[in-house]
């Protein structure tokens, strides 16, 4: 069978269009090996973005533009965001590095704390340790195994934490992105179901297929309110557990097992 | 026995803000910069939520070896529960346990522009319920309620003759929630009066003093004297031995206005004193009674004074260590209540139960942290597996809401049977094998916290 896939977000219609277009889902042929690959170049473009953005943000720092070093930082948060489907259980020691979060002195939130709580740009070497990270992941994101399993996983876990701690001021409490941060989590999530899950789980069982893009789309429109506080914690968090109950029903009807929570692809 | 702290939506803001007090001096200078969004409450707010320690809820019915009635367990779960709160306080996390934490007071708690003195709170202020506005800032002391059912009647000036019109008034009036359910506020009634006074061995009969101690003697000599002035008062008058060290009346002591006599038992962990808690000392209140009444009391007899309401305010064990243990227990006992509502199909009591026990469970989660906290090294497949485990309990509570929601209690009940299964095989291991760890780890605590400070020292030295 094949499908013309249009994903419905933002920014990657345009990509996502080309992409479906060029490589036709099939269901009969290994159908998450060539979803997978498919996949894969969402990660390098979303990943490619980031590492574009921290460029940016050392250089605008270089001629002592803070302004425009902020908006470069929120720019490479947008594609790190959405890729936290892989890299929290393909490549959590590079996460840790890149993501440390809360009390941070590397990573992105390190930079966040100074560019955006000093509003510095005294950063030492560690932007360029960021760019090194970033790079490597770019790098591995490009030839490593992915495994369905682990992005489901990842899909999982990412669902779980909207519903977590983040409404409360947030990650990125400093930069005042973290329902941004959330939005791209939410787009990430969607773009790797549509991608992998959403036709094998829709021939296996449409009802439940159904159920998980309903939630989907609630956990989006819950999110899609002017500021943090505009935001019901409790509906939010029942969306994404709801969204996570269904995810982990969808396991076994791919074939998979029950997506875990908490483990690493490896 | 129950302990807690609570996780609430401001959580980290309040934090990040707790850590930045100390090193400003005071609550109210805080330079903490947001950008863009910002947090539910005002930053610099503090709801002192991650203790180590915390107050003990003496419960009248564990004293006996008694078992925690179902309507006893309900309230508890209702105290925990922002929902039953509306407008800010459910959005923000807040219930009335962030203030009166483990039916206690919460002397650091803080919220700018609605408290004047950490302990105290602006009820009829703009936050939480904006039609009760009174367009002035006079907040009052955040009380314990030890010994709710004795200190009648209730509200710093004595408005309200029953507790239960006291709980209604603020769930609706103070923090804008929907009217409460009869059963409910029949719950947090039966709760409230199930939290006793710590027993203090130092009191006998009448409330009477057992000390050797002069300067304790002394200064009981002196809560009884007669006022120079008036000799038809004293100390005891209104602070009555044998009664509580109440007299369930308003008395105008020169503080502005008429506010109940408030108990002394226990009141060495109810800090700050007054009825807006401009007091933080007995040594202070001592002085203030000294002036406003003419009392003529020498250093010494001040002194004396203050050693009997030290002996006066005492309790056994005040405070308990935060463990994996007490959490478990606690989160088990809310989780008693579903077998009830289960069969009784109440699924308002259902929801009620799962979103509390899955703030509880959620925030014990935060207490083993991630991968990505680069102050907790080592252990981190434990971290992981304990993690992992809550997680799971969080999800099973989702299915018995979502059974229950669609009439299908057989379902909840499985699930609840499977919660109950997988908690008795692996998930108090799991969190005990994480523990040295966690945040229970008072050393990892204190690298977590400390790592926060020199994040907000970073930011200050630019």
């Amino acid at each position: 069978m094949n499908s013309a896939f249009v994903c419905t977000f933002g920014p990657l219609t345009f990509l996502c269009v080309v992409l479906a277009s060029a490589v036709p889902y099939s269901t009969n042929a290994a159908p998450f090996d060539e979803a997978t690959e498919r996949y894969r170049l969402f990660m390098i473009a979303d990943l490619d973005r980031a590492l574009d953005g921290v460029r940016a943000l050392r250089d605008r720092v270089k001629a002592n533009d803070i302004p425009r070093a902020k908006q470069a930082w929120i720019d490479a948060r947008i594609g790190w965001e959405r890729s936290e489907v892989f890299t929290s259980g393909f490549i959590p020691e590079l996460d840790d590095a890149i993501d440390s979060w809360p009390d941070a002195a590397t990573g992105f939130h390190g930079l966040e704390v100074k560019l955006f709580g000093a509003n510095s740009g005294d950063f030492g070497d560690e932007t360029d340790m960021l760019i090194l990270h970033l790079t490597d992941a770019d790098e591995r994101v490009r030839s490593m195994q992915l495994t369905p399993q682990g992005l489901l996983n990842g899909v999982t876990r990412l669902a779980y934490e909207i519903g977590d701690s983040k409404v409360d001021g947030g990650e990125s409490r400093l930069s005042g992105t973290s329902l941004d941060d959330m939005r791209n989590n939410a787009d990430g999530i969607e773009l790797a179901y549509r991608t992998l899950f959403a036709s094998p789980l829709e021939a296996s069982d449409p009802k439940l297929a159904e159920q998980v893009r309903s939630d989907i789309d609630q956990l989006k429109a819950l999110l899609k309110v002017q500021n943090l506080r505009g935001i019901d914690p409790y509906k939010l968090q029942k969306a994404s557990e709801a969204l996570v109950v269904a995810l982990q029903a969808a396991g076994p009807k791919l074939g998979l097992e029950t997506p875990s929570l908490e483990g690493t692809a490896k | 026995m129950t302990t807690r702290r609570r996780r609430s939506h401001v959580g980290r803001a309040a934090w990040v803000a707790a850590l930045l007090l100390p090193a400003l001096a005071t609550p109210d200078a805080n330079s903490f910069p947001l950008f863009g969004d910002q947090t539910i409450l005002p930053s610099g707010t503090e709801l002192n939520q991650d203790g180590i320690s915390l107050p003990r809820e003496q419960s009248r019915t564990e004293a006996v070896e008694g078992i925690r009635s179902y309507l006893v367990k309900l309230g508890d779960i209702a105290f925990n529960s922002p929902a039953i709160l509306g407008g800010m306080a459910r959005q923000a996390g807040i219930s009335c346990n962030s203030c009166h934490i483990n039916g206690t007071s919460n002397p650091k708690f803080f919220i700018p522009g609605l408290s004047t003195h950490s302990g105290t709170l602006d009820t009829t202020g703009p936050l939480f319920n904006p039609r009760a506005d009174n367009g002035s800032l006079d907040p009052v002391r955040i009380p314990s309620l030890r010994g709710a059912r004795y200190l009648a009647p209730y509200g710093i000036d004595g408005r309200f003759s029953s507790l239960r019109d006291f709980v209604r008034n603020v769930i609706v009036g103070e923090f804008s929630g929907p009217e409460p359910s009869p059963v409910i506020l029949d719950a947090i009634v039966a709760y409230l009066q199930d939290i006793d006074f710590l027993n203090n061995r130092r009191l006998g009969p009448a409330g009477r003093l057992l000390t050797t101690d002069e300067a304790e003697l002394r200064g009981q000599a002196l809560f009884n004297k007669p006022f120079p002035h008036d000799p038809s008062l004293s100390c005891a008058t209104c602070h009555l031995p044998s009664g509580a060290f109440v007299d369930h009346c308003q008395h105008d002591v020169g503080s502005g206005g008429l506010f109940k006599t408030p108990t002394l038992l226990n009141g060495n962990f109810n800090r700050p004193y007054f009825h807006d808690g401009r007091f933080d000392t007995y040594e202070q209140v001592v002085a203030h009674f000294n002036r406003v009444f003419s009392l003529s009391l020498s250093a010494q007899d001040q002194h004396d004074l203050v050693a009997y309401l030290n002996a006066v305010g005492d309790g056994e064990r005040p405070y308990i260590i935060n463990r994996i243990g007490v959490q478990l227990q606690e989160i088990s006992d809310f989780v008693s209540v579903l077998d009830t509502a289960i069969q009784a199909h109440d699924v308002d009591i259902i929801s009620l139960t799962v979103n509390t026990v899955d703030d509880e469970l959620r925030e014990l989660i935060e207490q083993f942290p991630d991968h990505r906290d680069p102050a907790v090294t080592g252990g981190q497949a434990e971290r992981r597996r304990a993690r992992s485990a809550l997680k799971d309990l969080v999800l099973k509570l989702s299915r018995i809401e979502l059974a229950a929601s669609v009439g299908d209690f057989d379902e909840a009940a499985a699930e609840l049977h499977s919660y109950r299964y997988e908690t008795s095989i692996g998930v108090a291991a799991a969190l005990r094998a994480a523990e040295p760890w966690s945040l229970f780890n008072p050393k990892i605590h204190d690298a977590h916290y400390n790592a926060m400070r020199q994040m907000l020292q970073t930011m200050s030295k630019h």
